[in-house]
């Protein structure tokens, strides 16, 4: 008799779970913090075959921070991330977006390694957040170690062999502040209509090389361009910047959803922009 | 497959797939049907559990990852009828409504007095972000915490 009962195996090192992705081929998938996976009924979707739990590798789960850069494994919770950044101001855009997501079970439980690989969550806070700070990625298999940005990732992530994991999440640091903006229907626990992070030098009162993520728009994040060359050099004015933000959001093509028209979710940003301007010039 | 977990500081055999959520372990297998599986998205906290002390969403936790570890259901709060001084607190403020969404409250509320004896209506009103209550009753459960605080310092319950 065919057991149809998915399976799940806890990993215990890094090592064991490429070995048993590798041997699930392509029904085993890796599970980290749930809270995407275990919904699937919720979507209509069946569970998969077999899981391979990375919960226990320790190295998955560390936050290394020194003050040239940070690397996040892909199995630290929201809840750790936001503690580990909270002194560190630069990053105050990666602490906000995981210290605010969802609620304090969730964030015990979600992963940033889930947050990047659930492909069809478009309201992932720390997605918007790491475009913004220009992270990279690093993929292990059993042959070596593979790097790409972000950027590449979140375009490459649902083509991944099947025995490739997301280990780690690198950050560079830099002398940038940063703010991260998000507008739930619910004033907290909710996800979000529309999100902004945003990053950027600040030199005699004026935004350089600023970047601008924007969140839950569309069904992925993606950096506003148009807009950050707009502001490039530009004095702190939030009124200024609102209207700019309006004159460039036919951008984006707001995705349709339940909870928020696309329309609306576009309408909303200007108004994030200048919350997330205001948050950095304070 | 069989999971051996370990409920209210017993151990139980349960002959289910690892994948089965631990919130429908607790009610189907063990009857502890204190956790609710209301909207299983981790969003209205009636599912929560203690694992290993921290609030955890049943309905979102596979049982084969409970495996090994300590799990506390609300029954598990007051042992021979005794009520934690959180129940007591809601009892005697007549905060309890429909009482769906206590017991996760409770475990909510259990939690943040054990880690701040002496919190700010703002802090609790943060702690319980993932607590829905339909009633709206939420005044008086935050009335009813705010007295209980102090209480919970010092060990179980």
């Amino acid at each position: 008799m065919i057991d149809t009962h998915p399976s799940l195996y806890i990993a215990p090192t890094l090592g064991d779970a490429l070995s048993a992705l590798g041997e699930r081929g392509a029904e085993g998938a890796a599970f980290a913090g749930g809270t995407w996976i275990m919904r699937a009924p919720i979507r209509h979707q069946p569970l998969g075959r077999a899981y391979v739990a990375l919960g226990k590798i320790e190295e998955l789960q560390r936050v290394d921070v020194t003050p040239a850069h940070v690397e996040i494994g892909a199995c630290a919770t929201h809840a750790t991330i936001a503690a580990a950044l909270a002194p560190c101001s630069d990053l105050a855009v990666l602490a906000e977006a995981a210290g605010r997501s969802a609620n304090p079970a969730v964030r015990s439980a979600a992963t940033i390694g889930g947050n990047l690989m659930a492909a069809d969550f478009a309201a992932a806070d720390l997605v918007p957040a790491l475009l913004c700070l220009e992270a990279s990625v690093e993929i292990v298999a059993r042959d070596g170690v593979e790097r790409m940005t972000i950027s590449d990732f979140l375009l490459k992530r649902q083509y991944l062999a099947c025995d490739r994991l997301l280990s780690r999440i690198r950050i560079e640091r830099a002398d940038r502040r940063s703010a991260h903006t998000r507008l739930p229907l619910r004033k907290a626990g909710d996800y979000p209509v529309a999100i902004v992070s945003l990053s950027a030098r600040i030199e005699a009162g004026r935004l350089m090389e600023p970047r601008i993520a924007v969140g839950s728009v569309e069904p992925v994040a993606r950096r506003w361009t148009p807009l950050e060359a707009a502001l490039e050099g530009a004095p702190i004015d939030i009124a200024a910047a609102r209207h700019a933000a309006e004159a460039y959001a036919a951008y984006f093509q707001g995705r349709e959803g339940i909870e928020a028209p696309g329309w609306y979710r576009i309408s909303v940003l200007p108004a994030l922009i200048g919350r997330a301007l205001q948050s950095l010039s304070s | 497959m069989t999971l051996r977990l370990t409920i209210n500081g017993r151990e139980s055999l349960a002959p289910d797939d690892p994948m089965t959520p631990l919130v429908d372990l607790l009610r189907e297998r063990f009857h502890l049907t204190g956790a609710k599986p209301v909207c299983r998205e981790g969003f209205c906290g009636a599912c929560l559990v203690m694992i290993d002390g921290e609030p955890t969403l049943s309905c979102l936790t596979p049982g084969g990852l409970a495996e090994g570890r300590d799990i506390r259901t609300i029954e598990g709060l007051s042992p021979a009828g005794r009520l934690n001084p959180v129940q007591n607190a809601l009892e005697a403020h007549d905060a309890v409504q429909c009482g769906m969404c206590f017991p996760g409250m409770v475990m909510t509320l259990t939690h943040a007095l054990r880690r701040n004896a002496a919190p700010s209506r703002e802090e609790l009103r943060h702690a319980l972000t993932g607590n829905t209550c339909r009633c709206t009753g939420y005044e008086r459960i935050l009335d009813a915490a705010l007295s209980a605080a102090g209480a919970l310092q010092g060990g179980e319950p």
